[in-house]
């Protein structure tokens, strides 16, 4: 195994490893991330030259382009990576937290709870309330309805199997509620929250990224340090037990992390739905199983997902600005039923 | 049993974490410095403040100087607004029904740019147009309003329907009150006009009772107050004859039992045009119910433009609904 690298603190409590292979995919990955970066930057109601973009970036811009590129795009594509990336994570621990492929934030009610928050809000609070606090309330959505399906998996410990089963549930809970409040709403709002629901980074501006960016700096890297565990959960939560885990008090604390990382996600771009399943997958097909590695690759697809989604929402139907969420939906749905198809004689 | 094993002290390993976070937040700091830039730019045209108007609005106050030449409307009630107040905006966002525009404005509003739709108006096409007042609502725009006010001043109006305040708002911010003044009056005067012949001719049966109805795909409803409710206010009418609750502004009706609701004198009901909508409206006026309402006994029932009853929600819109109503009343204008 001399294609290891391995990085392990003298204490030996947190520890992890790279395959080597991981490091070149990582490396490409950055270069797409970038290329598609410039890309984002250049495209949109007019199209500005990759050379023009660089120059404003660096501050030598002409200050033509001051507005469409620092006020308008910027904040834009630096969310949608940042969601991408977020969701890619979160959907990463949960599949290997549950042990199963399926598993990610939108169905396990994350998103659905977060949805519920925002859509309370959208219904009562708005008008009263400055709509800054929406994300509050999303954020809040999505930890209670987690903090539910946790309390309802109780049962002396928390079985992966239960805690997917009761999150379904919740789920749909939480999905008949979210339709019943659109129905009870004024015209208005019920069109407000429907874009919402599915998704967009519209409007996105540097407020937004300034409150995301510490969920992303925080909780990602926190990952890192439950890769021993990660690794030993993936074999089972005897096996993990035996090799010295607390499967228990490991799991609650991974369970939190994926819930701040969608949570906020969906707090600020909405219910962009598959990149949490599909990053991890994809993921997983370039390189080796190693949790550690797994992590930047995710949170770079995720990236490059929502950035493209992005792209595609503001230039394939001009001048009409459709919700990103659309296109991830469109590109996920196929691969979910793949993804089952391939499993059918698993 | 690997290749390389660096160790390294837990310690460190936070202090890495630390560093990259510090760094990152270091970048941070560096573009927002570039963003207050822009506000000072932003600031400098505000210093000469000699013709400038200081206007109230939904979001705040804006100050607008001299007579804006280049609007961007970004509410179907705006757009109408302003070809009364006789200015053609440079971009207009796009109609519910008849995209791109209503059929009712198309002539005057010819060759002029869409910059999206009214619930996300493209951002980078309102910016190419250089517009010097952006018309929006708080409705619909509030989390965009920034942005939009770093394109050009932008003046918000509460909601989207009150035609009324729109044209107020637009008159003051586009530097138009006396014509906005005289459509006012000229619309007061013909509420009066109204009232007087209706009573006139309606002699004891007036005021009438008269109920909005909308048929969906899956459920019907009555629009008490809103665009069309306010303005059969106004005129004198008055609402359905068991709705006394007043702070409904549509009541959504999923179950028939409930068509007794809808009693009125007169009903007008305006549906969208397809299968599913034409066969609610099938089921609901077959019900046995529908028979014993005072308007259906009476013959009083119309179907009314979807369009100029409720989607235009401006000045014009206004005055073509109110034409409409004299017409079925058979009264002369």
């Amino acid at each position: 195994m001399a294609n290891l690298l391995t990085v392990r603190a003298k204490s030996g409590r947190v520890s992890f490893q790279f395959y080597k292979k991981t490091w070149i995919v990582f490396l490409l990955l950055s270069v797409l991330s970038l290329i598609i970066f410039m890309l984002s930057l250049s495209s949109g109601s007019s199209f500005i030259s990759p050379y023009a973009v660089i120059q404003q970036l660096l501050g030598y811009g002409s200050g033509e382009y001051n507005f469409v590129l620092n006020t308008l795009r910027l904040p834009r594509v630096l969310l949608a990576f940042m969601v991408g990336a977020a969701l890619g994570v979160s959907g990463l621990i949960l599949q290997g937290m549950i042990r199963n492929p399926l598993a990610s934030p939108d169905i396990i009610g994350i998103t659905s709870g977060a949805s519920a928050g925002a859509i309370l809000f959208m219904v009562y609070g708005m008008g009263a309330v400055s709509l800054v606090f929406l994300p509050a309330a999303a954020i809040g959505g999505a930890a209670l309805s987690a903090v539910i399906i946790y309390g309802l998996s109780w049962k002396k410990g928390v079985t992966p199997i239960r805690l997917v089963l009761i999150g379904i549930g919740l789920s749909a809970v939480m999905k008949a509620f979210v339709m019943m409040m659109l129905v009870l709403s004024e015209a208005a709002v019920t069109t407000k929250a429907y874009l919402w629901l599915t998704g967009s980074l519209y409007g996105a501006n540097w407020t937004d990224v300034y409150s995301m960016l510490p969920w992303v700096l925080v909780f990602i890297p926190i990952t890192f340090l439950f890769t021993r565990t990660m690794n030993a959960a993936e074999l089972g939560d005897d096996i993990a037990l035996g090799l010295g885990v607390r499967v228990e008090l490991q799991r609650l604390i991974l369970l939190f992390v994926s819930v701040a990382l969608a949570g906020s996600a969906v707090a600020f771009a909405g219910g962009i739905e598959f990149v949490g399943l599909i990053a991890p997958h994809v993921s997983r097909m370039m390189i080796e199983r190693s949790f550690a590695g797994l992590v930047p690759i995710s949170a770079l697809t995720g990236g490059i997902m929502v950035m493209i989604a992005d792209i595609v929402a503001r230039t394939a139907f001009l001048p009409l600005d459709i919700p990103a969420g659309v296109f991830t939906a469109a590109v996920g749905a196929p691969f979910f039923i793949y993804l089952l198809y391939r499993n059918r004689n698993k | 049993m690997s290749g390389h094993t660096y160790s390294v002290s837990t310690k460190s390993l936070f202090v890495l974490i630390l560093s990259m976070l510090l760094l990152l937040a270091g970048c941070g700091s560096d573009s927002s410095g570039g963003a207050s830039n822009e506000g000072t730019a932003e600031a400098e045209p505000k210093a000469e403040e000699k013709t400038a108007r200081e206007i109230t609005h939904a979001m705040g106050t804006t100050t607008i100087e001299g007579t804006p030449k280049k609007i961007v409307t970004l509410y179907q009630g705006a757009t109408d607004a302003a070809v009364e107040l006789g200015v053609k905006p440079v971009g207009v966002v796009e109609s519910w029904l008849e995209q791109p525009i209503y059929n009712y404005l198309k002539e005057d509003l010819e060759g002029v740019q869409i910059v999206g739709q009214e619930t996300q108006p493209n951002l980078e096409e309102i910016a190419k147009l250089e517009p010097d007042l952006i018309i929006a609502s708080k409705l619909r725009h509030e989390e965009i309003y920034e942005q939009l006010s770093q394109i050009a001043p932008t003046v918000a109006h509460e909601t989207v329907f009150e035609f009324k305040g729109t044209v107020e708002l637009m008159g003051e911010a586009m530097n138009q009150q006396e014509k906005a003044a005289e459509l006012l009056s000229d619309w007061d005067s013909r509420v009066a006009d109204f009232q007087e012949k209706i009573k006139e001719k309606m002699g004891g049966q007036w005021p009438l009772h008269v109920s909005v109805l909308n048929f969906r795909e899956d459920h019907a409803r009555i629009y008490v107050t809103g665009f069309a409710g306010s303005i059969l206010t106004e005129l004198g009418f008055e609402g359905p004859k068991s709705i006394t609750d007043e702070s409904l502004d549509v009541v959504k009706l999923t179950d028939k039992e409930s068509i007794t609701q809808m009693n009125a004198d007169v009903f007008y009901m305006f549906m969208e045009d397809n299968e599913a909508v034409k066969k609610t409206h099938d089921e609901w006026t077959s019900h046995p119910l529908w028979k014993n309402l005072d308007a259906v006994k009476a013959d009083q029932v119309y179907t009314v433009d979807e369009i100029i009853w409720n989607m235009g929600g401006g000045i014009r819109a206004a005055n073509l609904m109110l034409d409409d109503i004299y017409d079925r009343f058979q009264l002369e204008k």
